[in-house]
């Protein structure tokens, strides 16, 4: 981890060349959820190939753009389009665009994913504000000599979701009139859907299941940021009456939960400073 | 993930050159059942050795070669020794073979293991049908870019075991007076065996028996839509209150001993693919 000090002031001087702005809020947007980017009042678009040392997006339903503008009003940094382990990347790989935003002065950092409900109370629509979440992706962003000046060599994790967050996501949806649950998340390596018998398993451990988010938690834990994290319920793994899962329906199902998703993340911006 | 089409083309001509048929049905022979080899009429055997991209079997009693025939009125084609992750491939290698054998054209894939048993039901010699597996073992054959031309980015596994064929095993297992159990397979790296508080947590996330092969094919048999019947053989029993230390030659003995059942399996539900297609 030592290298990497150099490679996030590279990428983030990139950035800043051509926006000279200070973000206040890093959005990454998740499958599906790439419409949200096109509310932004878009000052500048980046290709991630362009950006020194950034990986490149190959996922479904994934663009690969940095969008820096404002978006209700406040000055944001958005990822249209994110990375993933089972696109072969390192954990470390992955996060470095949250140090990157992080450098570049961003205070909150609001993740968005897609993933699969593991809690029967679910239904496949709903949100689930990430109140916590179980590692078992087998890899971990802060393997490697710790470097002090990013953060912690053991970095604290009894709450890497910011509580009053998790409270204001919940209190829109209900204003809104949506199902919005707070649950515990499950980041598995994937690219494979589960089996019935880890759904079982998994459903012993967390409330929904998906393949991406937390090394990017982990990382905003390291560095001190405040995370809120949304999931789009896209479909429900029930072990005893599997339906076949496949990505492209995923994918249309988050698509039409964006505007929900939409009215947390304007609703929380609209009370950044309060 | 890209470099795998050129690599399964290659050794798929490697093995054209010396058997020029289509093989109806892979087969994947794990520890102690290289015997039923026995039972195929051969008409080509190819080392893996001389096979591009093929990885090669370091396994205790496994040997390395595919071995091209008929049984039951098949064209099959048998790995006599897997690979495993623990001899330190990659995930992607050990599964190379699976997608040679799609792209042969086979239609069903067997894979056979021997697995320590954790359900207290179950006895040494038993036979268990894989009815549904959980992925332990930390890496997964698919990472890394897709190719769209070997299957799809997030391949479904609501059913990685094909219940029919599981239903027809059991029938013949029953019309054969043979033991056969339908359980859950939970795969680990090894090589150590499990500590007793890991066969604790292992049962306790619903596994029956524990492995450390046979997922990554099966995940991959999935993603090339190859249908796949798994079976394993009971070689000794994991009882975390009355844990006995592993004896490998007697783990071995044990999946001899078991093997002629297994055949029995094996053939009676080649002879029912045989019939009905």
């Amino acid at each position: 981890m030592l290298n990497l000090p150099s490679q996030i002031s590279e990428a983030a001087d990139y950035v800043r060349q051509r926006w000279t702005k200070t973000p206040r809020v890093g959005i990454i947007l998740g499958t599906g959820l790439g419409n949200l980017a096109d509310h932004i009042n878009s000052e500048l678009r980046l290709d991630y190939r362009a950006i020194p040392h950034f990986p490149q997006s190959t996922a479904l339903g994934h663009k690969g753009q940095l969008v820096c503008g404002h978006l209700s009003g406040v000055p944001v940094v958005t990822m249209e389009g994110r990375f993933h382990l089972y696109e072969g990347y390192s954990a470390r790989q992955i996060t470095l665009p949250v140090r990157v935003m992080n450098e570049l002065g961003i205070e909150l950092i609001i993740i968005s994913n897609a993933s699969g409900g593991l809690n029967p109370n679910f239904n496949s629509g709903d949100v689930m504000v990430i109140e916590d979440h179980v590692n078992l992706m087998n890899d971990n962003p802060l393997i490697g000599i710790n470097n002090d000046q990013l953060g912690p060599r053991f970095p604290d994790m009894s709450s890497p979701y910011d509580p009053q967050l998790v409270e204001l996501a919940l209190s829109i949806a209900r204003r809104e009139n949506f199902m919005a649950h707070p649950g515990v998340y499950v980041g598995l390596n994937g690219p494979n859907y589960e089996t019935r018998a880890e759904y079982r398993f998994l459903r012993g451990i967390g409330d929904a299941v998906g393949m991406s988010t937390v090394p990017e938690v982990i990382v905003a834990a390291h560095t001190g940021l405040r995370v809120l994290a949304l999931s789009t319920v896209t479909n429900m793994c029930y072990p005893d009456a599997p339906e076949k899962t496949e990505g492209n329906d995923i994918v249309a199902i988050a698509s039409a939960v964006e505007p929900r998703l939409r009215s947390i993340v304007s609703g929380v911006l609209a009370r950044i400073d309060s | 993930m890209l470099e795998l089409y050129n690599q399964i083309g290659a050794a798929a001509s490697k093995i054209t050159a010396q058997w020029k048929h289509t093989p109806d049905v892979g087969i994947i022979l794990g520890t102690g059942l290289g015997g039923l080899v026995d039972q195929i009429e051969v008409e080509a055997a190819v080392d893996y050795e001389d096979i591009p991209h093929f990885p090669r079997s370091t396994a205790v009693s496994h040997r390395g070669r595919l071995v091209c025939g008929q049984l039951c009125g098949l064209r099959v084609i048998a790995m006599e020794g897997r690979v495993h992750h623990y001899e330190g491939y990659a995930l992607k290698q050990i599964t190379l073979p699976v997608r040679v054998m799609k792209h042969l054209g086979a239609k069903l894939l067997i894979v056979s293991n021997a697995v320590g048993g954790m359900n207290p039901y179950y006895r040494p010699g038993d036979i268990m049908l894989i009815e549904d597996h959980i992925n332990l073992m930390m890496d997964n054959p698919l990472i890394g870019i897709n190719d769209d031309r070997l299957g799809p980015r997030f391949p479904d596994m609501s059913q990685p075991y094909s219940w029919e064929l599981i239903d027809v095993a059991l029938a013949v297992a029953r019309r054969e007076n043979v033991v056969a159990h339908k359980g859950v397979l939970v795969a680990v790296t090894g090589p150590n065996l499990e500590t007793r508080a890991e066969y604790r947590f292992l049962k306790m996330i619903g596994a029956d028996v524990v492995g450390m092969s046979t997922v990554p094919e099966v995940i991959v048999a999935a993603h090339c839509d190859l249908p796949t019947i798994g079976f394993s053989i009971i070689t000794d029993m994991c009882l975390p209150d009355a844990l006995k230390p592993a004896n490998v030659n007697e783990i071995v003995a044990t999946a001899n001993e078991a093997e002629p059942r297994l055949r029995t399996l094996v053939t009676g539900v080649l002879e029912h693919v045989a019939q009905n297609g």
